[in-house]
């Protein structure tokens, strides 16, 4: 099994994040980064920019909130 | 003439929620005239499907629904636009270049430092998050829009590669490089102060 590069395994991890690894996907990632400690950090890394990404991008909350009373009113009138 | 208790509905959701709705896609998108269209056009939708809504849910949550699926449509279309499709083929390619040496290891001033694991706990997460949202406002618009893409639902990415007409591994290799730049614009900004 050949050794993956730093480029194809911070690939992988994207890739893991979005449909999942193969098996022998999941074991080459494991043993490049036992031996890349540079994409052990960038896999450390990459999963709390997804944690963040997450909250900013699905929870509402995270937008500050602007009124807007111009549009509510053009939203009632052209309900028809 | 009275209103319809439909009508009447309808404009107390507006009075209610309309503001949130707006502020929501403004944060997303950046621009005030699309995003009060998508607002617009989701009260339209949910007067002409009124009758369907029995209360089931809280009117929020469903004035919600209606209006993310109209920001994924918003999104998905600047995905495919051909003409930042274009643009990005050069990108991509470029960014990579930016990262990685030919030989696929990392070039020496990108490689990622360790986060000390102090730091992180001691983050308040509205710092680390407010630059977060100003790196992501610094890529280009199809890779935000695959970012939001992605996280907007909590969809399985198939199902999104699926709506998109794209395959799966062009999806996460755009999703690789945001994820390259967002890392390395977050380090800059944050840890190396």
């Amino acid at each position: 099994m050949l050794m993956l590069s730093c480029k194809k395994a911070t690939s992988l991890i994207e890739k893991k994040s979005l449909i999942g690894l193969s098996f022998k996907e999941k074991t080459q990632l494991k043993i490049h980064n036992r031996m890349c400690v540079v994409c052990l950090y960038y896999e450390k890394q990459s999963l709390i920019i997804d944690d963040l990404l997450h909250e900013l991008i699905s929870s509402s909350e995270s937008a500050p909130l602007i009124k807007n009373e111009a549009l509510k009113e053009k939203i009632i009138k052209n309900l028809h | 003439m009275s209103l319809s208790s439909d009508e009447e509905t309808l404009k107390s959701w507006v009075a209610l929620h309309s503001d949130k709705m707006y502020s929501w896609v403004f944060y997303k998108t950046g621009d005030k005239e699309s995003s009060e269209d998508l607002v617009q056009d989701t009260f339209l939708s949910a007067f002409k499907s009124i009758r369907k809504f029995e209360g089931k849910s809280e009117p929020k949550t469903w004035l919600f629904a209606i209006l993310n699926n109209k920001i994924a449509e918003h999104f998905r279309k600047i995905y495919r636009s051909p003409v930042l499709t274009t643009k990005m083929g050069d990108y991509s390619e470029k960014t990579m270049n930016t990262f990685f040496t030919k030989d696929e290891g990392w070039l020496k001033e990108e490689i990622p430092r360790n986060w000390p694991d102090e730091e992180i706990h001691l983050l308040d997460d509205s710092a680390f998050k407010s630059i977060l949202e100003n790196c992501m406002k610094n890529l280009p618009a199809k890779w935000h829009a695959a970012l939001q893409l992605k996280y907007l639902e909590e969809k399985k990415g198939d199902i999104i590669c699926q709506e998109l007409e794209i395959t799966a591994s062009n999806f996460w290799q755009i999703l690789h490089r945001a994820k390259l730049q967002l890392r390395k614009c977050l380090d800059i900004n944050r840890f190396r102060k």
